[in-house]
């Protein structure tokens, strides 16, 4: 444990020097979120509210969403494919560690760094440029939480077992841009998933991608309570649950078929 | 002494020829670049069957103004791969461009041959098929200015991408990481413009009107094409200065990368 501990502090701080560039990221997060405020209010135009979801709520949508982005790394992430191709795999295998936990350790290091400099002001921006909605009470904030912490659980899980493609193919790039933008397409983070016709919602909650995005904003929101609240919690769990199981058998068929080249 | 334009070929044709050498790969990256672009038009193509309009605008009229930007931005990334600001960031972080530099030939032309990536045809070819759909099923009044018309526009906004990635190519020779940052007006520019103009905050019009003239290459022509009331108040002859606006960002970011290159300190890698 002391160990995963250790490469979470080390990828933490090596994030916290990037900040030039978190900045940047943050700027242009917003600027999309504006933008795409901009596109909700033209939709909603006279409407009060829309599928349960007020415009106040659907702008709040826009914001909470862009903050998540780079917590989650939802546009994707190739660094366990490049240790692959690169051949540093070959000593990270060799090290006492778990290699999928190596990882997400490491990852963790990363999403903390963002929510705070990223997500944080991102959202402290949208409550000055609007009136934005706040979970409601301790429990909805508690609930939001373990939410946040599961959904990129699910997300490091699924870009970790796309990356794993790269021990089929020398070229799994292609691959890692399907997924992550199918991904993107079906988590409900373009537009909410109430909005969406009744087929296309039922669709995405065949797959683990609405718990990345759509159940925290639900969450957030507040549009989900009570005994619905705790199943899509569960439900989280499940996806998370079978993506690991599927990363690590994966991995296991992977290794055995792995050649390193040179030394 | 050859010519620019047969060195050029040249070099296109090396990126051509290595890009196919796997077929599949080529196939599947073509398709993934238009899936990731097209799930934005797909969505808002089903949540409309909710709310109707943006902006008082139809499905197909925001897929005109979307497929315009597509094809335009798909031609320019495939064009101006070389001056892509993540790419060519790289170059100038590894000294890859101080090497394109010993050589005899023009730098501009070496970076625009530099790259040239051909799975950008999947995202030429859905943003033509949602720009068929729009002229399809709008019945739109057809003059023979607006046929001859509607090729100069798309050219203009080839030309003002790629100026926006040079832009965000010279800025690297001082920041030497690609800043996120550009991706405001390039992405942002590309998402922003496939959405009529008049749903924008004041601010954010102005900005893409007086500084980055987004305002003339798409929206403007677009109420032309479509034969729209104009609610913003733009002079008449707005819908035809898109030529102007897209060679002027071109020749403006020349200049800049000019000044760039005369001011460039290699990294000393």
């Amino acid at each position: 444990m002391r160990l995963y501990l250790e490469l979470f502090k080390r990828s933490f701080q090596r994030m916290l020097a990037y900040r030039a560039a978190t900045f940047a990221g943050l700027l242009t997060n917003l600027f999309f979120g504006l933008l795409r405020a901009a596109v909700m209010t033209a939709l909603y135009s006279a409407r009060p509210e829309v599928a349960g979801i007020s415009l106040q709520s659907a702008i709040t949508f826009t914001g909470i969403s862009q903050a998540i982005i780079s917590f989650l790394s939802l546009f994707g992430s190739y660094e366990v494919m490049t240790s692959v191709y690169g051949g540093d795999i070959s000593a990270d295998l060799l090290k006492p560690y778990r290699y999928f936990s190596s990882w997400m350790a490491r990852d963790l290091g990363r999403a903390a760094v963002n929510i705070l400099l990223r997500g944080l002001p991102l959202t402290l921006a949208y409550a000055l440029l609007f009136r934005i909605t706040f979970p409601a009470g301790p429990a909805q904030w508690l609930a939001l939480i373990v939410a946040l912490m599961l959904a990129w659980a699910v997300c490091f899980s699924w870009r970790f077992l796309v990356n794993l493609a790269a021990f089929w193919t020398p070229e799994a790039r292609g691959i890692g841009r399907f997924a992550f933008s199918l991904a993107l397409f079906l988590s409900g983070f373009l537009m909410p998933l109430r909005f969406f016709p009744a087929w296309f919602t039922a669709l995405c909650n065949l797959t683990p991608f609405p718990t990345m995005v759509n159940t925290v904003i639900e969450i957030y929101l507040g549009v989900v309570s009570g005994p619905a609240l705790a199943q899509a919690l569960l439900v989280q769990v499940v996806w998370l649950v079978i993506l690991i199981a599927a990363a690590h058998l994966v991995m296991r068929a992977g290794v055995r078929r792995l050649v390193i080249q040179g030394g | 002494m050859k010519s620019a334009a047969g060195i050029y070929r040249r070099l296109i044709g090396v990126q051509v020829r290595s890009q196919m050498q796997y077929r599949a790969s080529f196939l599947l990256d073509s398709f993934t670049t238009g899936f990731s672009v097209l799930i934005s038009f797909v969505t808002l193509a089903l949540i409309l069957q909710r709310f109707d309009n943006v902006g008082g605008w139809s499905l197909a009229e925001v897929a005109f103004l979307y497929g315009m930007v597509e094809v335009a931005f798909g031609l320019m990334d495939m064009l101006f791969s070389g001056f892509d600001p993540d790419n060519f960031g790289r170059q100038v972080r590894l000294g890859a461009f101080d090497q394109l530099l010993l050589r005899p030939l023009g730098i501009t032309l070496q970076v625009l041959g530099s790259q040239f990536l051909v799975r950008r045809l999947g995202r030429i070819a859905q943003g033509a098929a949602v720009l068929l759909y729009a002229i399809v099923t709008l019945h739109l009044h057809w003059t023979l200015l607006k046929l001859l018309y509607l090729p100069v526009v798309l050219a203009s906004l080839v030309c003002f991408f790629g100026g926006l990635f040079i832009v965000g190519a010279t800025i690297t020779f001082w920041t030497v990481e690609s800043i996120e940052a550009i991706n405001i007006l390039t992405y942002g520019g590309d998402e922003m413009m496939s959405y009529p103009m008049h749903i924008y905050p004041d601010w954010m019009r102005r900005f893409f009107t007086f500084i980055v003239p987004a305002m003339f290459l798409n929206y403007a022509p677009a109420l032309y094409f479509l034969g729209r009331p104009d609610p913003l108040g733009l002079p008449a002859f707005a819908p035809f200065l898109a030529p102007a606006a897209g060679i002027g960002t071109l020749l403006a970011a020349l200049l800049f990368w000019q000044f760039g290159i005369r001011h460039y300190k290699s990294t000393g890698t």
